[in-house]
């Protein structure tokens, strides 16, 4: 009896030791490992979308909410912020709009007067050598310099995007995400300007 | 034995992968590169090392019947503080390891050296042992890696070394590779040996 006692509290208490220090360990790096995992998943297209920055975007992130959901929770977004000399020149941040397939991530840099610096496609489940062809530059390249107007939107409805050919709907996947990002603008503006 | 003794001991006489055959698993799946079998060496030095004190320093107070799940919580725990450093401060070998980082805990070096040796011994030797056996299975993973990086890619650490005209083996950064490396290195310590 005594043998089984002390077995089962011996083992109870390394068990509770090591989840006291793993508690402790996940709390310390948390933010590093967030940083870490903004770093390499969505730097490059951070930089890619940002034209020039003299700041760590990542580490100067802002974290905004916005509004609630339908399940009356509140949406949290990431904006992050190109500077230089110390004055916010763009931001960036994600969106999403339904492509062909699924979800079309896009990462979106919008200038201070609500114009695109460039645009570029993060995860996608479009169809490969067809819809997935919207990450290209080619396509991508055509947004840079456009403000929510008419013509941000594909040539068949009359705007000035060549839809990647055969893939409308993703193409149109890419367009949407776009201009829902550049919907909210107003209201990131007046957080981070 | 003499803590000197314990500690070279991990580095040619028992050195795991080679002589112990043990811990083959991520000895051939992450040495494409001589840099990932460096980061999985230190990883699993690390753990070794702490596992090897706590077992150590517990060892009267752990009771026989459950001493090897008392052993694998201590090894867990350990393992998931590397996961979580790797995570945070060196992202880019955390992606590469991958899954051989949680798979540290099934590691047989790790609980033979807790059973085998810290488990009846006292702390200094412990940890020498902990630290010859964990720099052993590095030099070797790193040996590994960079003989398979040399000759099937071209480059050591991520430097080309072998000119323009090299054609690479690529069939040694595959699985296959990694058999015939290990077996080719076996067979030379084996050689060397039997000549003493």
């Amino acid at each position: 009896m005594r043998e089984l006692v002390k077995m089962v509290v011996v083992l109870t208490v390394i068990c509770a030791a090591s989840g006291f220090v793993l508690s402790y360990v996940n709390e310390v790096t948390q933010a590093p490992r967030e940083y870490q995992l903004l770093k390499y998943v969505q730097e490059p297209s951070i930089k890619a979308v940002l034209r020039s920055y003299s700041n760590d975007p990542i580490k100067d992130r802002i974290e905004l909410t916005m509004g609630t959901n339908e399940k009356g929770e509140p949406i949290k977004k990431t904006v992050f912020p190109a500077k230089e000399n110390g004055k916010v020149v763009a931001i960036a941040y994600g969106s999403a709009a339904t492509g062909y397939h699924g979800p079309i991530d896009v990462m979106v840099g919008i200038d201070p007067e609500g114009k695109l610096t460039g645009i570029s496609v993060m995860t996608h489940s479009e169809t490969p050598g067809l819809g997935a062809r919207v990450v290209e530059p080619a396509f991508t390249e055509q947004f840079a310099g456009l403000e929510l107007s008419g013509q941000l939107n594909v040539a068949a409805q009359g705007g000035k995007i060549s839809a990647v050919s055969g893939a409308t709907l993703s193409s149109n996947g890419v367009v949407n995400a776009v201009r829902s990002a550049l919907e909210v603008f107003p209201e990131v503006k007046k957080e981070v300007f | 034995m003499s803590v000197a003794k314990e500690f070279t001991k991990g580095l040619w006489k028992e050195v795991p992968p080679f002589r112990l055959v043990l811990g083959l698993c991520p000895t051939l799946a992450v040495t494409t590169a001589a840099e990932n079998g460096l980061g999985m060496g230190m990883a699993t030095t690390f753990v070794l090392v702490c596992s090897n004190v706590i077992v150590s320093l517990l060892r009267k107070v752990i009771p026989g019947k459950v001493r090897i799940a008392a052993f694998i919580v201590v090894i867990a725990s350990f393992v998931v503080i590397v996961e979580l450093m790797m995570q945070a401060y060196f992202y880019p070998l955390y992606k590469i390891l991958g899954i051989f980082i949680p798979l540290i805990v099934v590691n047989c070096i790790i609980l033979g050296r807790a059973e085998a040796f810290a488990s009846k011994n006292t702390i200094i030797p412990s940890i020498a042992d902990g630290l010859g056996m964990g720099l052993g299975f590095t030099f070797s993973l790193t040996f590994l890696g960079g003989i398979r990086e040399i000759f099937g890619n071209g480059t050591l650490f991520g430097h080309a070394i072998m000119g323009a005209s090299f054609q690479p083996f690529s069939v040694l950064l595959k699985a296959p590779g990694a058999f015939v490396c290990l077996g080719l290195i076996l067979g030379a310590m084996n050689l060397i040996s039997a000549r003493k």
